[in-house]
């Protein structure tokens, strides 16, 4: 037993490093900079022909380890100039506006007004094809009246992804919740269903960023019978990844 | 004697070896005989030589995915200022996540627990605030920029990654029993003991606007942390 764990453990590097993506350098040399910035110096290169093993990425850097065991920082845009061990180019994405176009995920944050109520709002996207998107959000209000929060999710119909400015319409269902003020007379805290439809636009700003406004109407499925009509703005910033 | 008679074996296999080679034999491929012809027009029309196929199956690579660590997560502890209550200590959570080298998102969630007033101190026994009230918990959603990218050094032989930051976003401070928007600012210094290790300093100001004694009034609270994320 204690052999088959010995062995266990000794395999276990060897079993890493197979996993591990090797890439081969095809530029007359690959520089490796000391840290994950374009700053920081360059204390190592890797000639041509030699063969680097992929780590980890954190941003647009990759850390590497060469044939030799030294390791370091390569950047996105140099890697991609290094070939996969069948000759085939190593590809990655970058923030750039083809990533703005076509990506998997998307957050943002936003400041606005709901009901005349300060807004704070977050939203995370997962792209279905470019043009739609399934959302999910969170939004608190403060107001002079009562407090609340809405939870919705829904669908985003980005009208030209590929442009650097594009419309989007976006439709869905939620759940909101009020908390009237402490200082007035308590009415009850009210949790009722909602259902808005929104309309806005997005811009691309730079690298992986973009800013989104929008304004929605919402429909609160109130108990009573009367629905209630609230009207929201909302603009901030985005990132994809 | 012998040698002699190996080495007059040898040379009579040898030559008649040979004599094979050049000799037509009828199972002999017809195909070389196509393409020696072949050759010879090629030679006098000039044509390009037709491609070789090679009969290798192309080696399929299994290319693994590159782990990305994008993410810390982690917890922080310091004092809170909080303006009218006395500087208290305070906890959190933060979420970070690396957009760029230059810029990250962080969700941070803290809370602490107000002190009392100079005016309740003083008087005794008035109470401005319940226990509950006295809760401070907030949330902050920043956006942060390396502006001072580096390396510390410690002794000769190791080097961490570091950096120092600007820090700031909007929020919400639930307080004296009522939500506030809230907006933070701040720095931080951030050095990186391992790759999934972290260790922060940080320095921020919470501001609200509040009406807790009947006036609007704008709320300062400086806080100074410590904390340790850990890169996922």
């Amino acid at each position: 037993m204690l052999a088959l764990w010995a062995v266990s453990l000794v395999s276990t590097p060897a079993r890493a490093a197979r996993d591990l993506l090797q890439l081969f350098v095809s530029q007359p040399y690959l520089e490796l900079h000391t840290g994950p910035g374009r700053g920081y110096p360059v204390t190592q290169v890797v000639a041509r022909g030699e063969s680097v093993d992929v780590l980890f990425r954190r941003t647009d850097w990759f850390k590497v380890r060469t044939e030799r065991g030294v390791e370091g920082w390569a950047s996105a845009r140099e890697l991609t100039k290094t070939n996969l061990a069948d000759g085939a180019p190593f590809q990655v994405k970058l923030g750039d506006r083809a990533g703005f176009a076509s990506h998997r995920w998307e957050s943002g944050v936003f400041a606005g007004a709901y009901a005349g109520a300060t807004l704070i709002a977050a939203y995370s996207a997962l792209s279905i094809t470019d043009n739609l998107k399934l959302e999910v959000g969170l939004s608190q209000f403060i107001g002079n009246v009562s407090d609340g929060y809405i939870a919705d999710i829904g669908l985003a119909h980005v009208v030209m992804p590929e442009w650097r400015f594009s419309p989007l319409v976006d439709i869905g269902t939620g759940y909101l919740r009020v908390e009237p003020k402490a200082t007035l007379a308590k009415p009850l805290d009210r949790s009722d269903p909602v259902g808005y439809v929104g309309v806005g636009g997005r811009m691309y700003l730079t690298r992986r960023f973009f800013m989104r406004g929008e304004y929605r109407k919402y429909v609160v499925f109130t108990k009573t019978n009367a629905n209630e009509v609230n009207g929201e703005w909302r603009l901030g910033f985005a990132f994809f990844y | 004697m012998e040698t002699r008679i190996r080495l007059l074996l040898l040379s009579i296999a040898v030559a008649a070896c040979s004599g094979c080679a050049s000799m037509h034999w009828p199972w002999h491929h017809p195909k070389s005989d196509a393409a020696s012809a072949s050759a010879s027009t090629d030679d006098v029309d000039a044509t390009p030589p037709s491609v070789i196929e090679p009969q290798v199956e192309r080696r399929k690579i299994k290319v693994p995915k590159i782990r990305a660590k994008n993410v810390e997560l982690g917890a922080y502890y310091g004092e809170l200022s909080i303006q009218d209550f006395g500087a208290q200590p305070v906890a959190g959570l933060r979420f970070d996540y690396h957009i760029s080298e230059d810029l990250f998102a962080e969700v941070t969630y803290g809370r602490a627990k107000g002190g009392r007033t100079s005016f309740e101190e003083l008087s005794g026994r008035v109470q401005l605030l319940s226990d509950a009230e006295r809760r401070f918990t907030y949330y902050n959603l920043s956006l942060g920029y390396n502006f001072l990218p580096g390396e510390v050094f410690v002794g000769r032989n190791l080097a961490m990654t570091s950096a120092l930051y600007m820090i700031g976003g909007i929020g919400n401070v639930t307080f004296a029993g009522s939500h506030n928007f809230a907006v933070n600012f701040g720095a931080g210094f951030r050095v990186l003991p391992t790759d999934w290790l972290a260790l922060h300093i940080d320095v921020q100001d919470l501001v609200f606007k509040s009406n807790d004694i009947g006036v609007y009034q704008l709320k300062n609270n400086l806080q100074a942390t410590i904390g340790a994320t850990v890169f996922f």
